[in-house]
């Protein structure tokens, strides 16, 4: 289970998150929609300590964190527990695709070689990369490079997925094959948290869908109500804008 | 007829010569390592802000960069046994330590090794700075400590960014070592001006050893084209 309470953030003087509530339910994917700079990537990212929340408690798998005195070890436990998918993938540029994948088991969980690799190797199954275990980032397309950047978040089998616009980087053709993975990660019971602009397969996939803006969760419900019956004006309006930009 | 060059002296004088080279070798391939460490270092805390010491090493660097090697040079050799024996009267420190005995190879890899570590230090701190900030997160995010990542995705990437400007410094470096005979260390350049002396053939011997220079830069001009493709490698868009 994850737990956000009154999660504030600020950039200097500017207020960013706003007191976020939220609590999520193991094996729930729950999507987040919103304009532009209404902070959406800093709730994520706030979440496993990439940004210092400025106050609030973080809670993931039983472990609650009170940010404000969140120790080396605290923050430690909240980025082993959540995994990163990152619009621009963010892959190691040095590493192979396996060893993207490796590294964090030999170098963070501090595994055997032979027994991360094995692990490694099912995850990369997983998105069907095993034709490009000695391929450099570079040597990839944007659609692999991502299937590698997920396949690097789950090798530390986190409790929850956090994707920020995992395919606003990607040429349109490449985007289904993301999504694909994405989808058959989602049935094997993972926690997920999605940050996208595809509204349509946010609506197919989510348990819950959150809207949000200037830093404050408007509205949420499941995807039947959020899009058929939204409830905020402000909902209503950035869908039939986001629906009319399709 | 008067000859030119007395071409058997300079042929002759070439084994002599060559049997210093693992002295200028030695010297510039120690304090390039030593100077890789106090680079790194220096660059680390500029990146990293860290107080005071960010200001000291601003301060390193704008010295070396702004007095002569030779100056250096002269400093390490005569302000290092001074220093020691200072703390050895006043507050009996380094007792073990005798001033005497130190080789002037020791004060020559200092000196360069100091000297090469201000320059170096830029040229990391940028390449560092080249890799780009997505993946610094992307570790963090795996939960990786700063050392680990640094080690295995930050340096190999800066290092390869930085190695051509580094290889022009480190045969920089090989020829400057050629100031060290001031201190009394017999390199390449010692050995010829001793051979120059005893024969009374300056030209020859200084012909002979710009000659050595020349094939050792050209040697390790080619090792590092070497070494810059392998560090490259993962930055070529055809499979490995
Ligand atoms: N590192 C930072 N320093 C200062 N301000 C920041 C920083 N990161 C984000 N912000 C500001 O915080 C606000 C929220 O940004 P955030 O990136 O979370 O929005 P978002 O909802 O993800 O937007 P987008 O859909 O464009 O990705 C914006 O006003 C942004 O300018
Ligand atoms: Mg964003």
């Amino acid at each position: 289970m994850i737990k956000l309470e009154n999660i504030h953030k600020y950039y200097d003087s500017q207020h960013v998150l706003k007191g976020i509530n939220l609590e999520v339910s193991k094996g729930e994917i729950v999507s987040i929609l919103g304009p532009s700079g209404s902070g959406k990537s800093t709730l994520l990212r706030c979440i496993n300590f990439l940004e210092q929340p400025t106050s609030g408690i973080v809670e993931i798998g039983g472990k609650r964190v009170d940010v404000e005195s969140a120790s080396k070890a605290d923050v430690f436990a909240l980025r082993t527990s959540t995994g990163m998918v990152f619009q621009q993938y963010n892959l190691f540029k040095n590493l192979t695709v396996l060893d993207n994948v490796m590294i964090g088991l030999t170098s963070v969980k501090q595994l055997k070689k032979d027994e991360a690799k094995k692990k490694s190797l099912d995850i990369l199954e997983r998105v069907g990369l095993t034709n490009r275990l000695n391929h450099y980032p570079a040597q990839l397309s944007g659609g692999q490079q991502q299937r590698v950047g997920i396949a690097r978040a789950l090798a530390l089998n986190p409790e929850v997925l956090l994707f920020d616009e995992p395919t606003s980087s990607l040429d349109p053709e490449l985007v289904d094959e993301v999504l694909a993975t994405i989808r058959s990660v989602a049935a094997t019971g993972k926690t997920m948290f999605i940050v996208t602009h595809e509204l349509q397969f946010a609506r197919e996939i989510s348990d819950r869908v959150i809207f949000m803006e200037d830093g404050v969760i408007v509205e949420e419900g499941t995807p039947e109500q959020l899009f058929t019956q939204p409830k905020a004006e402000r909902t209503k309006q950035f869908l039939s804008k986001a629906s009319r930009n399709k | 007829m008067e000859n030119l060059l007395d071409l058997n002296f300079l042929i002759e004088s070439f084994p002599a010569i060559v049997s210093r080279l693992p002295i200028t070798i030695g010297i510039a391939v120690g304090s390039l390592v030593l100077s890789l460490f106090i680079g790194v270092f220096t660059a680390l805390i500029k990146i990293y802000k860290v107080p005071v010491l960010s200001v000291i090493s601003s301060i390193y660097v704008s010295f070396i960069r702004g007095t002569p090697l030779l100056v250096q040079i002269y400093l390490v050799f005569y302000g290092i046994p001074k220093i020691i024996y200072f703390l050895q009267i006043e507050y009996g420190w380094l007792q073990s330590a005798d001033v005497n005995s130190i080789a002037p190879e020791v004060y020559a890899l200092l000196a360069f090794s100091v000297n090469l570590g201000a320059y170096l230090s830029e040229t990391i701190r940028s390449a560092i700075e080249s890799v780009d900030r997505g993946q610094f997160e992307a570790a963090k995010a795996i939960g990786m400590s700063p050392t680990a990542m640094m080690l295995k995705i930050i340096f190999p990437q800066a290092l390869a960014v930085a190695i051509p400007n580094l290889g022009n410094m480190f045969i920089s470096t090989i020829k400057d070592t050629s100031l060290v005979f001031i201190i009394g260390v017999v390199d390449i350049m010692g050995q010829a001006k001793i051979l120059g002396s005893r024969g009374l053939a300056f030209f020859e011997v200084y012909i002979a050893v710009s000659i050595v220079y020349w094939i050792l830069c050209i040697i390790v001009e080619r090792v590092l084209v070497k070494i810059e493709k392998r560090a490259r490698r993962y930055e070529r868009g055809i499979a490995a």
